[in-house]
C-alpha cells in the first residue's frame, strides 16, 4: 500500500513538473518571442521599435537563461501568481478561481442529476439481466451516448427558453440558468453511470451474501437497498470522480453555447484571443486537477478495498 | 478519455447462456446487424455524397436564404441560401475521418504497447503502465484545444491530440487480455517449441485479443466523432466554408427559431452515425468471441 502510494506520488510529481515546463514554454512555441507578445498585447501598433523591444525584454527578465526564467515563473505560479491577462488586465489567478468555482458547480449538478437517475435505472436493469427493463435501459444508454451535447443544447434552448419561456436561454445568474446546461451535460454521464451500476449490481447480486440474505427471508428491495447498493458503490464513485475531473474544462462546448463563465469558456476565449498567461494557467490547473483526482481515486481504491493491495504489485 | 476508462464495456464477458465455444458460431447480436446496416448507409452517403448532391454545397444564393423544404430544395436552404441536403451529404468527412484515423492509430499503438509490456514485464511494463495511468486522466478536449492553439486547426492537429490520450485505454485492455492469454497452455506449448517472442505476440496473442479490442474501438468511435464535432462547433475544428455537420449546427443556431430544421438535420446525421458504431460495438462485445 505505502509502496504503491509512494510510487504514484513520485509519478504525480514528475508529471506536474513536465506539465509546468510545457506551460512555461507555451509563449516560446507560438510566435517564438515572449517580449514581442507582451508588447503587442500592450500597444496595438504592429511595428515595434527594436529599442523598445530590447528594453521590454530586460524589464521582464527575458534576457536571463531559460532555466532561471522557469524557476522564477514556477515560484510565482506556486504562489498563485500567473501574471495579468493580456485582454482583461485582471490577475489570472483570480480569473481562474472564479471560473473553477463555476465549472465545479455546473459539473457537480450535472453529475448528481445523472447519478439520481442512473442508480435506480441501473439497479432495475441488473435485477433481471436480459429482461425487459434491462433491454430498455441498454437502448436508452446507447441512445444517450450517441447524442451530441451541441445538438441537445440548442434544442433545449428552442423548446424551454424560446417556445415555452420557462428557463433563461443563456447566462449565469441564479439556479434557473443552471437547469438547462446541467441537463444537457448530465446525459452522457447518465448513460455511463447506468452501465457501470448495472455491471456492478449484476456482480453483487450474484454474491453468496445476497443469496444468504434472500434465503433468510429478506425481501428483494431491502436486500438491494441494504447490501447491494453499498457493495456496488465503489466503481460508481470512481467513475464519478473521473467525470468530475473530465468536466473541468471538458464542458467547454456547453459553456460556450450557454455563455457560462467557467473553465472551458475561459480557455476557449484565451485561445481565440491568444491570451498567453490565461492559457498557461488554465493548462496547468486543468491537467494538475485531473491528474491529482485520478491519483487520489486510485489510492482511495486501495485504501478501501484491502483485497487489491497485494495484487497491485505489477 | 479517462471517463470511459473505468468502463467494463468491451472487456466484460458475455453473459450468454450459450457456452463460449458455441457462441462464436451463433447468430450475431441484433444490434450488430442493425448497426452495420446503418453504418453502411452512412458510409454510402459519405462516399457518393459529392456525386449525389443536387447542388454545389458551398454555392451561395442570398435570394433563397432560409427557405423551408420545397421540391427544389428537399431540406430547405441555410442562412446563405446553400442547399441543406447537399451540405448534409458531404458534411460528415472531417469528423468521421479523424475519428477513424485516431482510433486506428490508438488501436495499433495501444495494442502493441499493452501486449509487449505484458509479455516483457519488469521495467518496460512499469514505465508503460504508469504513462497510461497519467495520460488516461487528461481531458482530451482540453488537450485538443491547446494543440489547436499552438499548431492551428486541421486534420493533423486533431488526430495528434486525440491519439495522445486515445491509445491509453487500449493499452490497458490489451495488457489485461495478454496476461490472461499468456497463461494459456497453447502459449506454453509455443514457448516449448522455441517460438520467438515476436512470433508468439503476432501469431497467438494479438489474434486472440483483437475481438474485445475492436469492440472497444467501435464503442469509442461515436464519442470521438462527437468530440471532433464539438471542436468544429466552437470554431476550432474544420474551417468555413467547408460543409460539416457540427459547423452547420453552429452556423444555424442564430436562426433556430425561424428554421429549426437547420439544427435538427445535421444533429440527426451525427446521432445516427454515432448510434450505428455504438450498436456495432455492443453487438461485437455481446456476440462474444473471447478466447
Amino acid at each position: 500500500m505505502w509502496h504503491f502510494a509512494l510510487r504514484r506520488g513520485t509519478v504525480l510529481l514528475l508529471t506536474l513538473f513536465v506539465v509546468s515546463v510545457v506551460a512555461f514554454l507555451i509563449p516560446y512555441i507560438g510566435e517564438g518571442d515572449p517580449a514581442l507578445l507582451v508588447l503587442r498585447a500592450r500597444i496595438a501598433d504592429p511595428n515595434v521599435d527594436p529599442a523598445t523591444l530590447e528594453a521590454m525584454r530586460r524589464q521582464l527578465g527575458l534576457d536571463r537563461p531559460l532555466a532561471i526564467q522557469y524557476l522564477a515563473w514556477l515560484g510565482d505560479a506556486l504562489r498563485g501568481d500567473f501574471g495579468l491577462s493580456f485582454i482583461r488586465r485582471a490577475p489570472v489567478g483570480d480569473m481562474l478561481g472564479g471560473a473553477l468555482l463555476v465549472s465545479i458547480t455546473l459539473a457537480l449538478s450535472a453529475l448528481l442529476l445523472a447519478l439520481l437517475v442512473s442508480a435506480p435505472l441501473g439497479t432495475l436493469a441488473a435485477m433481471r439481466p436480459g429482461g425487459r427493463a434491462d433491454t430498455a435501459a441498454t437502448l436508452l444508454t446507447q441512445t444517450l451516448i450517441a447524442i451530441p451535447e451541441y445538438w441537445m443544447a440548442p434544442m433545449g434552448i428552442l423548446i424551454f427558453a424560446l417556445w415555452l419561456g420557462w428557463l433563461p436561454s443563456a447566462g449565469w445568474d441564479g439556479p434557473a440558468s443552471l437547469v438547462l446546461p446541467a441537463l444537457v451535460l448530465a446525459l452522457r454521464p447518465l448513460a455511463y453511470f447506468t452501465r457501470i451500476i448495472r455491471a456492478a449490481m449484476i456482480d453483487v447480486l450474484d454474491a453468496p451474501y445476497i443469496t444468504a440474505a434472500r434465503s433468510r427471508g429478506l425481501g428483494m428491495t431491502q436486500t438491494v437497498m441494504r447490501h447491494g447498493l453499498r457493495n456496488g458503490a465503489m466503481p460508481v464513485i470512481t467513475l464519478f470522480a473521473l467525470w468530475l475531473a473530465g468536466l473541468l474544462g471538458g464542458s467547454v462546448v456547453v459553456e460556450v453555447i450557454f455563455a457560462i463563465p467557467g473553465m472551458g469558456r475561459l480557455i476557449y476565449e484565451a485561445v481565440i484571443n491568444k491570451d498567453i498567461p490565461v492559457l498557461q494557467a488554465g493548462f496547468v490547473a486543468i491537467v494538475a486537477l485531473a491528474v491529482v483526482i485520478n491519483t487520489l481515486v486510485d489510492l482511495a481504491y486501495l485504501a478501501i478495498n484491502p483485497a487489491l493491495r497485494h495484487s497491485h504489485g505489477a | 478519455m479517462a471517463l470511459e476508462a473505468a468502463l467494463p464495456d468491451a472487456a466484460a464477458p458475455s453473459r450468454s447462456p450459450v457456452s463460449p465455444r458455441h457462441s462464436r458460431f451463433s447468430r450475431p447480436h441484433w444490434t450488430l446487424v442493425a448497426g452495420a446496416l446503418l453504418l453502411l448507409l452512412v458510409a454510402l452517403a459519405l462516399c457518393l455524397g459529392p456525386t449525389l448532391a443536387p447542388y454545389d454545397p458551398t454555392a451561395q444564393a442570398l435570394i433563397r436564404r432560409l427557405k423551408p423544404p420545397s421540391e427544389a430544395h428537399w431540406l430547405g436552404t441555410d442562412h446563405l441560401g446553400r442547399d441543406v441536403l447537399s451540405r448534409l451529404l458531404v458534411g460528415g468527412h472531417f469528423a468521421v475521418v479523424i475519428a477513424a484515423v485516431t482510433l486506428t492509430l490508438s488501436v495499433v499503438f495501444g495494442t502493441l504497447i499493452g501486449v509487449i509490456s505484458a509479455r516483457k514485464g519488469g521495467l518496460v511494463d512499469e514505465v508503460a503502465m504508469r504513462a497510461v495511468d497519467l495520460l488516461i486522466s487528461f481531458p482530451e478536449v482540453v488537450v485538443a484545444i491547446f494543440l489547436v492553439a499552438l499548431l492551428g486547426p486541421g486534420y493533423g492537429t486533431l488526430i495528434l491530440a486525440l491519439t495522445i490520450v486515445g491509445w491509453t485505454p487500449f493499452a490497458r485492455l490489451a495488457r489485461g487480455l495478454a496476461i490472461e492469454i499468456n497463461a494459456k497452455p497453447y502459449i506454453r506449448a509455443a514457448e516449448i517449441l522455441g517460438c520467438s517472442r515476436r512470433f508468439i505476440i503476432l501469431r497467438h496473442i494479438i489474434p486472440n485479443a483483437i475481438g474485445p479490442i475492436s469492440a472497444m474501438a467501435f464503442l469509442r468511435f461515436g464519442h470521438k466523432m462527437i468530440t471532433v464535432g464539438g471542436l468544429s462547433y466552437i470554431g476550432l475544428g474544420i474551417q468555413p466554408p467547408h460543409a460539416d455537420w457540427a459547423a452547420m449546427m453552429a452556423e444555424a443556431q442564430p436562426y433556430i427559431e425561424r428554421a429549426p430544421l437547420l439544427v435538427v438535420c445535421p444533429g440527426l446525421a451525427i446521432f445516427l452515425t454515432a448510434l450505428s458504431v455504438t450498436w456495432i460495438g455492443q453487438g461485437l462485445s455481446q456476440t462474444g468471441d473471447k478466447p
